[in-house]
């Protein structure tokens, strides 16, 4: 106890010098700003401004890198909220009930809480790591391929729970999206699967494009649709923060995202995505009145946000202790690192006290420094929504181009997110949901690869996922929550008649 | 996503009608999106004839996609049926100017923003610059809302934006303006400085057609609030 | 971010800077294209050689990053770019010399279709041993491995990627067959590693030393000639009674064929510069990186490296009939 705060003081002393929190707040500043920009999720956001932190010293750098990720990961969710697009695979979830809320006229409640919420889950992340992180890498290191499977298995069902409409079709989008995830070249044999012989499919759909066709621009061709029937009562802007009300129905979720979020962000291989998924399911089963949800619930803003946030910063934890990478962003980071001359592992603690702390440290003040930044911007985003929507979407449609050209340099990519805006617009006609099929997507990628893993080094042993204990838990757990879906009793409780 | 938004749409529109015309049709959604789920099985079934399936010790490529692809014609076949036998939703009504000016934006962006080759042609890489505006312009169109000169006056002011942002400020790898535009200017002028006053000649250039159509504008009664925090 | 207002400051007055007399190369920003995701070993490589190089030509030299199928997307686009010396590449072991032997219908010929400017780096491989695999050293490794090949795993950061290669090379050696377990990425593998679920994995400097330097797994081997700065207690392959074993990736500069010579010099003149500079070298140096001496840092010698590489790792590839993925 007195180490871990003599090490924060040492970290603070580090964070507050003037020239770090000015670096902070400028990481977070730009990546909050780019990040709204539809498309550029983090990762992109930090590839483009690695260069910008050539100059400056690695612990600088460094924070002012972690500023960017945060304030990118913060962005995305801003403009799943406002726009209905999700940057990527964590903001889909905001992006359900947010987006409603936005329609409600209450952007600024959900922004409010998104960032609210997003700060606490931050707070309690970054006492985590600095008190547990050293203990908590043997949970990176317990979850195998078998326990890994099983994870993504527990989270295709949490999807099925996240849908609105039938359980049937739920399950038909989610059995899609997995479909959609195998196309590309096999992980194991080399061989490509269902790309027609296209180049730019060997390395399989990227999620940027699939979300930002699915949702982004078939979202544009919908409201086109409706355009002459837009509601005549112009709907207030209404306030533009939450009230003790809203308080009061979601400190309770942020709580739970927190917790959820936090323990899937420690796992390897982007286990933080599942959290925000985890935190909606667990928020629709715990509510008195599923039906609100995917209507504008303001928990399930408040859960998954918080549980998102938490995760962005518990993955740093098995790259400060062990040197490896969880997911994307974090072998981004690594590559920052390295790049300022810090080889990420278990010595930069030893050998490199000032810089590790002072990270740590900065993560709680970028987090701050994200609530100061965001609340006052909360104003700004809202009067957005005032622009005529005639304005409006070629705007967005042109920084989604934008967008998605810097990810990869590719225009085959841009004309994909056309031809999944088209496949998206007719699963809104055909009465789909497009978001259990990003879930499935998402998931089922590493669903495959982690059962084919699982099974090669079991050597084609099914047994293999209830031998480990883990790994049967989550079984077990999958199972039971199937079962309540699928009961007759819940079914009655969904929020929309079943046409079968 | 939102089934209480399930009005039928005036307009330019055209597509499948609403009723289900044959006595035997009761649910037309559930027809037609299961019948596409069945189709989506059978392409997978086709593209994966020629992988292994492999065997559990070492599955093939084939295995996983080919059991999800039976499941995905199930679920197909369990929307197709009852269609026939119970009452369902009919099929709402498609519009045919949102998506063609849509993608028909995206497709121009893509194409103009480097030199995209297909088949014997090449198209010319003219960057940022010209993307950026079609994609606006040729987009916005999707509304019939839409007026030419707002687009312009829109696409005139956020691509120099988007240029200063990405192509400057970021130094994003993002095709700005075709090599061309640099024998316009100064010989001496670097690529930045080329960026920068073409950006700014945009702005001015947005600026102007602002003035000018706004004295004719005020008497126009202008409905620019009515999109219902819709977005 | 001061240098951002100057930027906008230098935009509202017009100032010009980096003003170049028109017809000397290079009159504007070069971009060197990685064909790998930012962040990875030949991405960080690229960065502190773009960084030196710019300095040395007078114009930046701008890092895209064109990933997929392994590389060869953004090596094709290379290979058909404009051959001006404004578009060149950083290709690696897996995308120069691996690709023959991965991809059936690779769009490129590594040897014909570049002009080699110069190797810049080269990452060592390791062999590394989960700590609890019942073997002190190397040969113990080998005699274990030859002995319980059936039930033994090995990660790898993806078919055909560097790290499985090298422990193809090291079966073909050996005659053994343990089981493959492919990962994305070096990361996962080495968590895997960590974690117990595979035995042993190959890797390069980069990504395993932190692993080695902290003990959390058993570095056995390095597969090249001298000892590393970095891990000095790790013995060469040669100690170890096994010097065929030598597998080192390497990082290098390429222009499309055609280029004009004096381009081609002038580029391979910035690169050797980098190399000389004290800061990049021990940018480079610090990531376990080998530097070529003076005799590796002509083109000629990365003609010669890349026809000996695909003359060594092709019949490995086709021997353990592996086909491309990463």
């Amino acid at each position: 106890m007195g180490d871990l705060i003599s090490n924060l003081s040492l970290g603070f002393g580090v964070a507050l010098s003037l020239q770090n929190l000015g670096l902070a707040f400028l990481g977070c500043l730009v990546g909050t700003l780019i990040g709204v920009l539809p498309g550029v999720g983090p990762i992109a956001t930090i590839a483009m401004l690695l260069p910008i932190t050539f100059g400056l010293d690695p612990t600088g750098a460094l924070i002012m890198l972690a500023g960017i990720y945060y304030g990118a990961q913060y962005g995305g969710s801003t403009t799943a909220i406002l726009v209905n697009i999700p940057g990527e695979a964590t903001s889909v979830v905001t992006a359900l009930d947010g987006h409603q809320m936005a329609r409600q006229g209450r952007a600024g409640v959900a922004l409010g809480i998104a960032a609210i919420g997003s700060f606490f889950a931050g707070t309690v992340a970054t006492l985590v790591i600095a008190a547990l992180g050293a203990p908590l890498t043997g949970l990176a290191l317990v979850f195998g391929p078998a326990e890994y499977f099983s994870l993504m298995l527990m989270g295709l069902v949490f999807a099925v729970v996240l849908a609105r409409g039938s359980i049937l079709r739920a399950v038909a989008m989610i059995l899609v999206g997995v479909l959609l995830s195998t196309v590309g070249t096999d992980l194991e044999t080399g061989e490509e699967r269902m790309t027609f012989g296209l180049p730019f499919l060997a390395d399989g759909i990227d999620f940027a494009v699939l979300a930002m066709g699915i949702f982004g621009v078939a979202e544009i061709m919908r409201n086109l649709d409706h355009t002459e029937h837009r509601d005549v009562v112009h709907k207030a802007i209404g306030r533009l923060l939450p009230n003790k009300d809203d308080f009061k129905q979601s400190y309770k979720p942020v709580l739970r995202g927190t917790l959820i979020g936090a323990t899937l962000g420690i796992l390897p291989g982007n286990g933080a995505v599942l959290g925000p998924f985890a935190a909606y399911t667990v928020e629709k089963k715990l509510a008195k009145d599923p039906s609100r949800f995917g209507r504008g619930a303001i928990e399930g803003v408040a859960g998954p946000e918080s549980a998102n946030n938490a995760g962005a910063q518990t993955s740093f934890i098995p790259l400060l202790t062990l040197g490896i990478p969880p997911n994307a962003v974090m072998a981004l980071m690594v590559g920052a690192m390295t790049i300022h001359g810090i080889i990420p592992g278990p010595q930069v603690m030893t050998k490199n006290p000032s810089l590790f702390w002072g990270m740590i440290a900065s993560m709680w003040i970028g987090n701050l420094l994200l609530l100061i930044i965001n609340l006052p911007l909360v104003g700004l985003w809202v009067r957005l929504l005032k622009v005529p929507y005639r304005l409006m979407f070629p705007a967005i449609l042109m920084f989604c181009c934008i967008g998605i050209y810097s990810i990869n340099s590719l225009p085959t990519d841009v004309m994909f997110i056309g031809f999944f805006g088209i496949v998206g617009y007719a699963l809104i006609k055909f009465g789909f949901e497009p978001a259990p099929m990003l879930l499935g997507f998402v998931l089922g990628k590493l669903m495959e690869e982690n059962l084919r893993r699982a099974l090669l080094i079991s050597r084609g042993d099914m047994m293999t996922f209830l031998d480990h204990p883990i790994s049967a838990g989550l079984l077990a757990v999958a199972l039971v929550i199937l079962g309540l879906a699928l009961l007759p009793t819940i079914r009655k409780g969904r929020d929309e008649v079943f046409v079968e | 996503m939102d089934p209480t938004v399930n009005t039928p749409t005036a307009g330019l529109q055209r597509g499948h009608s609403a009723r289900s015309s044959f006595g035997l049709v009761r649910g037309p959604q559930n027809l037609v999106a299961g019948a596409t789920l069945v189709l989506l099985a059978a392409l997978a079934l086709w593209l994966t004839r020629d992988l292994e399936q492999g065997t559990l010790g070492a599955m093939g490529p084939a295995l996983l996609p080919r059991w999800l692809a039976y499941a995905v014609g199930l679920c197909g076949l369990a929307l197709v049926i009852p269609a026939f036998r119970k009452d369902g939703d009919a099929l709402e009504r498609w519009s045919l100017r949102g998506p063609v000016f849509v993608i028909g934006g995206i497709l121009a962006f893509a194409i103009t923003i480097r030199p995209f080759v297909f088949g014997g042609l090449t198209t010319p890489g003219l960057g940022l610059l010209f993307a950026g505006p079609l994609a606006i312009i040729i987009g916005g169109f999707a509304t019939p809302e839409a007026r030419l000169r707002d687009l312009v006056i829109l696409a005139l002011s956020l691509t120099p934006f988007c240029m200063v942002l990405f192509g400057d400020l970021l130094n994003l790898p993002i095709p700005v303006f075709p090599q061309a535009l640099t024998g316009l200017f100064p010989a001496d002028w670097s690529q930045k400085a080329v960026l920068r006053a073409t950006a700014i000649i945009m702005a001015a250039a947005a600026l102007i057609v602002f003035l000018s159509s706004r004295r004719r504008r005020r008497t126009v009664q202008v409905d620019v609030t009515d999109h219902s925090g819709r977005i | 971010m001061k240098r951002t207002l100057f930027t906008l400051a230098a935009a509202l007055g017009f100032v010009a800077t980096a003003a170049q007399a028109q017809g000397t190369y290079p009159t504007r920003p070069i971009t060197l294209v990685v064909p790998f995701t930012a962040g990875g070993t030949t991405d960080v490589v690229a960065r502190f050689m773009a960084d030196h190089m710019g300095r040395t030509l007078g114009q930046q030299l701008v890092v895209e990053n064109v990933t997929g199928a392994g590389g060869t997307v953004g090596v094709t686009r290379v290979a058909k770019a404009e051959p001006d010396g404004y578009t060149i590449l950083m290709g690696n072991l897996g995308t120069q010399a691996a690709s023959v032997g991965l991809y059936p219908k690779l769009a490129y010929d590594p040897r014909t279709d570049f002009e080699p400017i110069m190797n810049s780096a080269s990452t060592p491989m390791l062999v590394v041993a989960k700590k609890d695999l019942p073997v002190k050293d190397f040969k113990e490794f080998i005699a274990y491995l030859k002995a319980n090949a059936a039930k033994m795993n090995y990660g790898s950061g993806g078919v055909g990627s560097t790290s499985h290669l090298t422990c193809l090379f090291l079966e073909s050696l050996l005659g053994v067959k343990p089981q493959h377990v492919p990962f994305r990425g070096s990361g996962p593998a080495l968590n895997a590693l960590l974690g117990g679920q595979v035995d042993y994995v190959c890797d390069q400097t980069v990504a395993i030393v932190p692993t080695v330097q902290g003990k959390q797994a058993n570095g056995l081997v390095v597969a090249v000639q001298n000892r590393l700065p970095v891990v000095p207690d790790v013995p060469t392959s040669a100690e170890q009674g096994l010097p065929q074993f030598q597998a080192t990736g390497w990082n290098a500069l390429f222009a499309p064929k055609g280029t004009p010579k004096d381009i081609v010099t002038k580029l391979n003149a910035a690169a050797k510069a980098a190399l000389k500079d004290e800061t990049t070298r021990k940018r480079l140096l610090d990531l376990g990186a080998e530097l070529p001496d003076e005799a590796g840092q002509t083109p000629e010698a990365l003609a010669q490296l890349v026809s000996s590489e695909i003359d060594k790792w092709v019949p490995i590839i086709k021997g353990a009939g592996v086909t491309g993925q990463q």
